[in-house]
């Protein structure tokens, strides 16, 4: 069975997000873990330009490559959907 | 196999839904449809393997063109190109047709779906209602397989979507039958014959060589690596050709939607190309393809920078000549390693 992403996993995500599109003025608390980063209604609103830059610097930083596009698209619709993501790949290389 | 019924039929309240159809994400709409339809019809095959043995990977620059208002470019082989190359490698056959009018259209989509049969047809994405508002581009030639009709609303088995979805009638006409470069002309297929059995070794080698041929040796100044070298060349020559600022940072941005965000792209077909190695090389036993497949991997990489590249000074209007010669730079690379390692490629299958 899949562990349950940590508090401190879904902090770093969200600090890696305002770290790599520059975003100050916000504290990772205010981002919501379920609601999505797309579209409205996070405090966080992205666009597919930021969704490119995302995945680029997930990877870089936990060096994994997400290939497929569709894949992409459901690990990023939220951080929730981002930290289980990273879970199941580290167990895969664990 | 199941064909074609002639004939129009009343649709008006009828309800069908081809329950055994198995709805599945794909990497991409194309290959992503004919792999489902072909696995419905009885045929094991990966979409990595359809995307190779019909040798989909390829590249072509288009700088000056009737049909296009501003140079644009495809990282794969044209729409249509994956059946026919399919059929001549595997012998698949696929019964395929576009029409004049919307009702012509649909009575032939509503004859074939109530029929039972699951049927791939040529959509502009933007007039699809299940697409999140923020994600509807005008896109011609995104390909989706229509499962069932229940009155007003056909079942959708769209690759890009996790689960099979509703489109009323209205908007699917309109997504067939949308205007503009490359219009559907609600465009339809669905495979009429499917083999037994195929020679996989013979597909795979042919696929591949192919692949080298049109990535390598076609004459022609804008196909190939000398397409991706083309674009490089021209792609300083974009801030003339544009309106003005908004149009080119427009035009700088779809380099990243064809590159990324709709449809697999540059660097997608280029993963999705290195699993198709990675699976020939087992199935033909030659295990240098898997070397070439996490080579090819990193070239796919490198797309992804390229298009990243795009959408930043895109976006941010950050449009300076430096810029240009900067993504011309980055293409020159592309096309250095691809030419390598097609070359490379090109030898370890002969």
């Amino acid at each position: 069975m899949s562990q349950v992403p940590t508090v401190e996993l879904k902090t770093e995500i969200k600090n890696l997000i305002m770290e790599t599109l520059g975003i100050s003025g916000i504290t990772p608390d205010e981002i919501d873990d379920e609601e999505p980063l797309f579209g409205g209604g996070n405090a966080l609103t992205l666009d597919s330009v930021d969704a490119l830059e995302i995945i680029m610097a997930i990877q870089r930083k936990y060096k994994l490559r997400i290939a497929d596009q569709n894949l992409a698209r459901s690990v990023i619709k939220s951080i929730n959907s981002i930290a289980e993501f990273l879970v199941t790949e580290q167990e895969k290389q664990s | 196999m199941r064909k074609l019924r002639g004939g129009s039929q009343e649709t008006e309240n009828s309800v069908m839904i081809i329950e055994d159809y198995h709805h599945k994400m794909a990497a991409h709409c194309e290959s992503g449809s004919i792999t489902s339809l072909l696995n419905h019809a009885g045929m094991t095959i990966t979409e990595p393997m359809v995307f190779g043995i019909s040798s989909g990977i390829f590249f072509g620059y288009f700088h000056k063109m009737k049909s296009f208002a501003f140079p644009t470019f495809i990282v794969r082989n044209k729409p249509g190109q994956m059946r026919k190359n399919l059929h001549k490698r595997t012998g698949v056959r696929f019964y395929s047709k576009d029409f004049r009018n919307i009702d012509s259209g649909q009575i032939a989509l509503d004859n074939l779906v109530l029929s039972g049969i699951p049927t791939a047809t040529q959509v502009d994405m933007f007039y699809l209602d299940y697409v999140p508002s923020w994600e509807r581009v005008h896109i011609n030639v995104h390909f989706l397989v229509v499962i069932g009709k229940e009155d007003d609303l056909y079942k959708v088995s769209d690759s890009y979507f996790p689960n099979v979805v509703d489109l009323p009638v209205g908007s699917m006409n309109k997504a067939r039958f949308a205007q503009g470069s490359m219009s559907p002309k609600g465009f339809l297929f669905y495979p009429e014959f499917v083999p037994p059995s195929f020679d996989y070794e013979k597909a795979i080698r042919k696929g591949i060589k192919k692949a080298c041929f049109n990535m390598l040796c076609i004459p022609i100044p804008f196909l190939g690596i000398k397409g991706i070298r083309l674009f490089a060349k021209k792609i300083t020559d974009w801030p003339s050709m544009a309106r003005d600022t908004e149009h080119l940072s427009h035009e700088v941005m779809k380099i990243n939607i064809l590159l990324e965000d709709q449809g697999t792209g540059g660097a997608g077909f280029r993963f999705m190309y290195a699993t198709f190695l990675q699976q020939a090389s087992e199935m033909i036993n030659k295990p240098e393809l898997k070397a070439l497949a996490r080579e090819l991997m990193e070239i796919g990489d490198g797309w992804r920078e390229f298009s990243l590249f795009a959408a930043r000074i895109g976006k941010n209007r950050d449009l300076g000549p430096d810029k240009f010669k900067q993504m011309s730079e980055l293409l020159y690379q592309r096309a250095d390693k691809e030419e390598d390692f097609f070359k490379r490629l090109s030898k370890t299958i002969k």
